[in-house]
């Protein structure tokens, strides 16, 4: 019975997408488990006001409606034209005509429950306290495991009528077991136990989904447990099962009924058997349940068409490329690219933020490890880092230890049950003081927070490569790294820039740091690259598998600070004198370029025109601000090619940028890894903010000013309740209004179509996302090629991107 | 043959995203270990399937492998069926030798 039950609780649990802690915050399409179905089905959309709105501002317009219903129904094109009123209309413009005027096919908006349930509630305390790394309390027997520790406990809940309290001190003493038991006591059986389970899974999403991700790689819960408390507390509080929820009422009108709604909207004049009829096998071209779909295409038909006109912009300036800078494909980099080309020494191209080198990382002077890789893949390389003088290491983190020390005691003295009236008293004023300044003056807060970090000095360290990973390892990392960004003949300088972003009080800072890193700033994986790069023994091994690398050539690892645009560099007591002098260029280079980045994001940030550069940083250290930065809020396309299809244009940080060389990759594995890879983790992005937008309550995480964080785990709306799913109100809008435009990813790759579609034939993955439009796919074979678009019926000119080709069709 | 003892050997290729439920029945049917090949090639129900991917082993197929013995394989057979009842995932069961029993009991 007990494999049976855990088979039942699997099958019932399998929509749920895991939901990573808030310590490696990992964006992921909350929708991914169903990316096997149509989006058009599967997904939701923001409401038909919103894109009515967009079609009175011209955001959308007739133009991009006709196409995008012509994609959504090819037969449209074969369609008889209808005259109505005098005014002749082709069959696309009719169904156009009809999206605008009628709302057939939307649902209708949602009752939402407000009626507390007991159980969730219970749940919720009970979950918090056994998985809360901090609680004050420390549950009982949690070493025994969740389901033992909650049965102890719960048989003394006061919230728990008496008779339930005396039914939980007789249950089994495994979660399998009482989970039968219950669903036999509660009288589910075969599929409705299924279906009960599923209903019961779906109460609490943003627990179950962590619970699905704690399972997998903690260990200390399971969904069977975590179900077998809720189906137990039902049982015993005689509640009964969940009922199955309703599904979403959509107006599915028939086409007849359509065709006369359409007719009155568009004529006064009473319409013949005749027209109804040529009306109606129009509109049945086009079912209502795709309207919504059509909708969001023709939105991001619009921006398609505008993405094309800004690529021919691209210009062929000739430029030296005697510094070259590798960023991470983050849209954000693709500002800083754009303004360090204003210097034509200096070449940029895009690789995933982790370069490469997947690791799991401890600095020298922390107590853990991050996993500094993409979460599709597990840590298998432990890399550490040498301190070059260990006495004065040692020192370091014994000071830093000491603080941590005070820090911890403070924060223990606040949380015990009496100590915070004698804190009060003892050190109350002096905390208070500090208080006052952080919020009224965060610079000078900052002030002496730089000087006590100045006060310990900083130890020079080299990450451990070769004890990482085998000779063979680093060479096959180097050339993947070099075949997948196309990098050839390098220059003298070479810059690494990872990525990171530093704010104050912010819950959701490591959705901030780079996603290719698992949600970890990008500095260490660009050092231990630089290091594999710069290994002699690595470009011996290089060469005899045809990529040179000049002796020459050094490469530097840096970062990228998303807040205030500064790149850093890191590792300088490695770096040659010899490349002082394209070192010192770039830095100036740098400079000028996080100036005007941070001006030119100011535009869009909330309450930052106008301000100055350096009141633009200090959001950084302000800890009442909400919005540090915008992180990847527009993020819209992904582009997979040579710089030279995108140099000299402006993106406005939409843009993923993967630099790719098909002449680089003979047999295409370069490029199956890049769709098959940053591709992939582009998407979840992209989704992630596609959900979160659409729908804030159900797939955002609400607004931060009312977030309570649970240990590292998640966050709280409030006090108690469910984990909040995705991201917050604050990175994708502002009050009432979007910062994010939620569109699906737009995917450009210049490469060989042929190997393009032979790579999406092999990759159920691939076949997933694009045959169901989860994402979109246009591609030509090179700078002189034509785009064509990926579609069920094969390729197909892509008319948004080759504007000159609308009149072939 | 005849100093070996005889064995189930249940094999089951899924989406590696899909592999957890099917690692927790293992474990739970008393099983003492099981073997996992990750990026497994080959053509299946729903096409082409690329095999080991550089870095990605969340979308590539598994290959979990597992024996024991006869008398717990049943419910562990009839558990994984029914979670690959209507979804993608195979299984394939057959009967081995072992040579060291106490390994799988």
């Amino acid at each position: 019975m007990s494999l049976e039950v855990r088979a039942v609780v699997a099958r019932a649990t399998r929509g749920v997408v895991p939901l990573w802690p808030l310590s490696s915050f990992i964006a992921v399409n909350p929708l991914g488990a169903r990316e096997a179905e149509p989006f058009a089905t599967a997904a939701s959309f923001r409401p038909r006001e919103a894109f009515l709105a967009d079609y009175a501002a011209g955001r959308i317009t007739d133009a991009d409606l006709i196409t995008a219903a012509t994609e959504a129904s090819p037969e449209l094109l074969g369609g008889g034209e209808v005259a109505i009123d005098g005014i002749t209309w082709s069959p696309a413009a009719l169904v156009a005509h009809e999206l605008i005027m009628t709302g057939a096919g939307w649902p209708t908006p949602k009752r939402s429950s407000t009626k507390p349930d007991l159980v969730n509630e219970l749940v919720a305390k009970w979950l918090g306290a056994y998985l809360d790394p901090r609680s004050p309390w420390p549950m009982p027997d949690r070493s025994r495991g969740l389901w033992s520790a909650w049965s102890a406990m719960a048989s003394y809940d006061p919230q728990l009528p008496r008779v339930a309290r005396r039914r939980i001190r007789s249950l089994p003493a495994f979660a399998d077991e009482a989970l039968s038991h219950a669903l036999a006591g509660l009288g589910l059986i075969d599929h409705e136990s299924e279906r009960a389970l599923r209903e019961e899974a779906e109460q609490l999403p943003g627990w179950v989904a962590h619970i699905k991700w704690r399972a997998a790689h903690v260990g200390d819960i399971d969904m069977t447990t975590y179900l077998a408390i809720r189906m137990t507390l039902r049982w015993v509080l005689e509640r009964g099962a969940t009922k199955e929820a309703p599904p979403l009422k959509f107006d599915q009108a028939s086409p007849w009924q359509r065709a006369d709604a359409l007719i009155e909207a568009m004529t006064s004049v009473q319409a013949t058997p005749a027209l109804t009829a040529s009306v109606v096998r129009i509109l049945a071209l086009h079912p209502a349940h795709l309207h919504p779909s059509t909708w969001q295409s023709a939105y991001e038909g619009h921006y398609r068409a505008s993405l094309g006109a800004e690529l021919r912009n691209a210009t062929e300036n000739p430029y030296a490329s005697e510094i070259q800078v590798v960023m991470c494909i983050d849209p954000r980099s693709e500002g800083m690219r754009r303004h360090l080309e204003i210097d034509p020494q200096i070449e940029t191209l895009g690789f995933a933020g982790f370069f490469g080198v997947p690791m799991r990382f401890t600095s020298h002077q922390a107590r853990g490890s991050i996993d500094a890789l993409p979460a599709l893949i597990a840590a298998r390389h432990l890399v550490t880092e040498v301190p070059s003088d260990p006495i004065a290491a040692a020192n370091r983190v014994r000071t830093l230890r000491v603080r941590d020390a005070f820090a911890a005691g403070i924060h223990a003295s606040e949380t015990a049950p009496a100590a915070p009236f004698a804190l009060a008293e003892s050190v109350g004023w002096f905390l208070g003081l500090g208080t006052l300044v952080r919020t009224l003056a965060p610079n000078v807060a900052q002030f002496f927070r730089g000087l006590r970090e100045r006060a310990v000095s900083v130890v020079d360290s080299e990450v451990t490569i070769a004890d990482a990973f085998a000779l063979e390892e680093r060479a096959a990392f180097a050339e993947t790294g070099i075949r997948m960004m196309g990098l050839s003949d390098c220059s003298p300088l070479v810059v690494l820039v990872g990525h990171g972003s530093t704010s104050t009080n912010n819950l959701y800072q490591s959705a901030l740091d780079c996603g290719a890193c698992g949600g970890n700033p990008g500095a260490a994986n660009a050092r231990a690259a630089a290091a594999i790069f710069n290994d002699v023994e690595v470009r011996q091994m290089l060469r005899t598998r045809g990529i040179d690398i000049a002796g020459e050539t050094h490469f530097v690892a840096a970062e990228h600070n998303t807040v205030s645009d500064r790149v850093e560099i890191l590792d300088r007591h490695l770096i040659p004198r010899t490349l002082s002098e394209y070192l010192r260029a770039f830095e100036a280079a740098a400079a000028k370029a996080a100036d005007l980045l941070v001006l030119e994001r100011a535009r869009l940030l909330p309450g930052a025109h106008h301000r100055s550069v350096k009141r633009l940083r200090q959001r950084a250290y302000d800890w009442a601000e909400v919005y540090p930065e915008l992180g990847l809020a527009g993020n819209a396309a992904m582009i997979i090619g040579p710089r030279e299809m995108t140099r000299g244009s402006d993106l406005g940080r939409r843009v993923f940028l993967h630099s790719y060389r098909p002449e680089l990759d003979p047999d295409g594995l370069a490029l199956e890894t890049i769709m098959t890879a940053p591709l992939v983790v582009a998407q979840w992005i992209n989704h992630q903010y596609y959900f979160s937008t659409v729908d804030k309550m159900h797939w955002g995480a609400g607004t931060k000013t009312i977030h309570n964080a649970i240990g590292t785990i998640g966050v709280l709306a409030g006090q108690t309740g469910d984990l909040q799913l995705g991201l917050p109100l604050q990175s994708v809008a502002v009050g009432g209004r979007d910062i994010h435009e939620p569109q699906r990813l737009i995917v450009l790759i210049q490469a060989p179509v042929d190997r393009v579609g032979a790579i999406i034939s092999r990759n159920q993955v691939l076949r997933n996302l694009f045959d169901n439009d989860w994402i979109s796919l246009s591609a030509r074979d090179d700078d002189h090629g034509t785009w064509h678009r990926y579609g069920p019926y094969g390729w197909t000119p892509d008319t948004h991107l080759e504007p000159a080709r609308t009149g072939e069709q | 043959m005849e100093a070996l003892t005889k064995m189930t050997r249940i094999e089951i290729v899924i989406s590696g995203r899909d592999a957890p439920p099917i690692r927790e029945l293992i474990t739970s049917a008393g099983a003492t270990g099981y073997t996992a090949v990750s990026g497994v090639s080959g053509l299946g129900h729903h096409g082409p399937h690329s095999g080991a991917l550089l870095f990605n082993e969340y979308d590539t197929l598994t290959m979990l492998i597992t024996v024991l013995p006869p008398e717990k394989a049943p419910a562990l057979i009839a558990a994984v069926r029914h979670l690959l009842e209507d979804g993608p995932g195979v299984i394939f069961v057959a009967d081995t030798y072992v040579s060291r029993p106490e390994y799988f009991e």
